[in-house]
């Protein structure tokens, strides 16, 4: 019976403490009156410690789907059906951003980068299935710069702890000359230049091994290699037309953009055609130079392996490599700093006034009011 | 007794092999001993073999010696059978097989003993004909040692400084808030650039050693003492080291990253190189087609030479083989 007590209506002081579905509660034994009512928590100090919790602290973000999250979803299954990618990608590009936004780092991060996340997720998703997807085209799609996008792939294949295969070179060479246009006559396409498009793909295909063999492709971005080498395959097929057909026409012609590599990869490829035509005797008496090796590149690609064999066999391209000797220095690090060298980095006093004077001229002259 | 031609005997068996050698083989320096790998200064030759593949040309090389030997041997067997053929049998026998027992001789001394008077076309004359092949080619080291090309080191000064005196009152400074909130002085010996923040922590960069990154961070600190701050020479460290070499063979790098590729990331859409991360040291390589490879990340110089030491039997495996 605690003391100190009085019921409120008939000013009895027996006050009994009892319990109403463990809620404790102070009643008057005469009249039946509750008195106080307990708390439906375990103890005080629980009560105490209760604050109010933001959103991201508690666990509501993870129960439901925030609009983010929403958005960014909705703008990977956009993208797959841009791209007209299987319809399986899209749920695993799907899986892959919400896999992505349970990182802390990726949900607090800008919505430029979210938005970068969409193309990142679609490019791993097709690396993954052998689909040739450039970094490039997404970034084109997306309106994305590369350096932000590399950033951002880089961070999400080690957040996630990914293995992304290569780009698959075969794939993107059939899928890249597909969409040159030049298997039909049209106004930019003349007759004499329209190509049979199973023959350029075999070729060009041929020619990207070529280049793979001969270290032309390792370290460097794959499509100019392939421009170079559909444009070489197409000048083959028939030179006598297209030999006077210059690579940006070429690209012009095929409704293609030009990269801008292409060119150099290009003169690559020649001087290793050159070399080949070298070892085949019936070639070596034509003295061939870059723009009549075209017109053998049949003959060379259907011997390739021998030829690319006794062309490199004894290394390639090597150049006099003069090896710079280590210059050894004597420099224990706790030699004595003489004074003089160090005044020479300090100004002198009338240095100092000099440059003052010039600065706050050049202020001046900074915040000069507009003149009426 | 008559040979073939004008060459003394034991010169013969070198003669032909020469027809048989491509031409353009660069010639390894007959001075590098054996199985080199201790002494620290990168292989001065201009060939882009490695000393494995030496080793197995060597071996051809011999080989081709040996069956040339074996084919003249089977020569002279014939002309002194002609030769002694009109002479009396008795004479025969002991001529032919002195005959032999010369050839013998003489292929032995072919094969074991240095050769006196001719050129040095083969490596290392002093190899013996059963090649004493070293017990596991791996365990020898690259001979080529990493340079250092930059070390990044902190310092504390002590005191709270005042970035806009220190770029007035020193030659060598440039001070821009807006653009950053430090001073960047620069030294002239050794060619290093400290940034001096207020808080008088400062850092220097560019210095090619430990000991030149310790000097320059003194002469700094120095700089800031003429300039009336208080200034002090705290906690020196190193806080990364950068080293760059040439394996001087071209490297595979997508069959790189197939076989190594939880350490590996190689984008050729975004970076030429390929950017291998080891796990022991810790060390990050930039390692690129042409053989070049990069070293960063290492406290102390000893975690780059161990980096390129374990990563160099690794690319020796990716480098071209036709």
């Amino acid at each position: 019976m605690p003391g100190g007590g009085r019921c409120p209506d008939c000013g009895s002081t027996e006050l009994v403490e009892d319990s109403h579905y463990s809620q404790s509660q102070l009643v008057c034994s005469d009249c039946g009156c509750v008195v106080t009512e307990g708390v439906l928590t375990t103890t005080f100090s629980d009560e105490g410690n209760l604050r109010e919790v933001t959103y991201s602290r508690s666990t509501g973000e993870n129960e439901q789907v925030s609009r983010s999250e929403q958005r960014g979803l909705r703008r990977v299954r956009d993208l797959c059906r841009v791209l007209q990618l299987p319809p399986t990608f899209e749920d695993t590009a799907v899986a892959y951003y919400q896999k992505a936004y349970r990182h802390s780092g990726i949900r607090a991060a800008r919505l430029q980068k979210k938005e970068v996340l969409v193309g990142c997720c679609v490019l791993i998703t097709c690396r993954q299935r052998n689909w040739p997807l450039t970094m490039g085209t997404i970034c084109t799609l997306l309106y994305a710069d590369l350096d932000v996008f590399s950033g951002t792939y880089m961070q999400l294949v080690k957040l996630l702890g990914l293995d992304v295969p290569s780009l698959c070179l075969a794939e993107l060479v059939k899928t890249y000359c597909s969409s040159f246009k030049l298997f039909q006559a049209s106004p930019s396409v003349p007759a004499k230049y329209v190509e049979d498009k199973e023959k350029m793909l075999s070729r060009t295909l041929q020619l990207v091994e070529l280049a793979d063999e001969t270290w032309l492709v390792t370290g460097r971005h794959p499509l100019p290699v392939i421009t170079a080498a559909a444009f070489l395959a197409w000048q083959s097929l028939q030179p006598s037309y297209r030999l006077s057909c210059s690579l940006a026409r070429f690209c012009k012609s095929a409704n293609v953009d030009l990269p801008h590599p292409a060119s150099s990869r290009l003169q690559e490829l020649l001087a290793v055609l050159l070399r080949m035509a070298k070892q085949l005797a019936w070639l070596q008496v034509l003295k061939l130079d870059k723009r009549s090796v075209v017109k053998h590149i049949g003959d060379l690609l259907q011997h390739r392996h021998t030829l690319v064999r006794a062309a490199f066999q004894d290394g390639m391209g090597k150049r006099p490599r003069i090896c710079p000797t280590p210059t050894v220095s004597t420099v224990t690090g706790d030699e004595n700093i003489s004074d003089s060298e160090i005044e020479q980095y300090l100004r002198t006093p009338q240095e100092i006034r000099d440059f003052q004077r010039a600065q706050a001229a050049g202020q001046a002259a900074t915040s000069v009011p507009n003149p009426p | 007794m008559d040979q073939n031609n004008s060459l003394p005997p034991y010169a013969q068996g070198l003669a032909s092999p020469q027809g048989a050698m491509t031409p353009g083989i660069p010639i390894f320096s007959p001075m590098m001993p054996y199985g080199t790998g201790l002494t620290p200064q990168p292989i001065q030759n201009t060939s882009s073999l490695s000393i494995l593949e030496e080793q197995q040309r060597q071996q051809q090389q011999q080989q081709q010696q040996q069956q040339q030997q074996q084919q003249q041997q089977q020569q002279q067997q014939q002309q002194q059978q002609q030769a002694t053929a009109q002479q009396a049998t008795s004479q025969q026998a002991t001529q032919v097989a002195s005959g032999q027992a010369s050839q013998l001789f003489h292929s032995q001394t072919l094969t074991t003993a240095p050769l006196p008077g001719a050129t040095p076309l083969y490596p290392s004359p002093l190899t013996p004909m059963t090649p004493i092949t070293p017990a596991t080619p791996a365990s020898e080291s690259s001979g080529i040692v990493p340079q250092l090309q930059n070390i990044v080191s902190t310092v504390n000064l002590g005191c709270k400084l005042d970035l806009k005196t220190i770029a007035l009152r020193a030659r060598n400074a440039e001070y821009n808030p807006k653009r950053f909130a430090a001073v960047i002085m620069r030294i002239r010996e050794p060619r290093t650039t400290a940034l001096i923040f207020s808080s008088g922590k400062m850092v220097c960069t560019g210095a090619k050693s430990e000991e030149q990154s310790r000097l320059a961070a003194r002469k700094y600190a120095r700089v800031v003492q003429k300039l009336g701050f208080p200034a002090k020479f705290l906690d020196f460290k190193i806080q990364n080291m950068v080293g760059s070499c040439d394996v001087k063979f071209p490297i595979r790098l997508e069959g790189l990253v197939l076989t190594h590729q939880q350490f590996s990331s190689y984008e050729p859409e975004l970076f030429p190189g390929l950017i291998y991360r080891m796990i022991k040291p810790r060390i990050v390589l930039l390692i690129f087609v042409s053989g070049k490879v990069v070293l960063t990340g290492a406290k102390v110089r000893a975690e780059i030479y161990e980096a390129f030491e374990n990563i160099y039997p690794i690319l020796k495996g990716f480098r071209k083989t036709t």
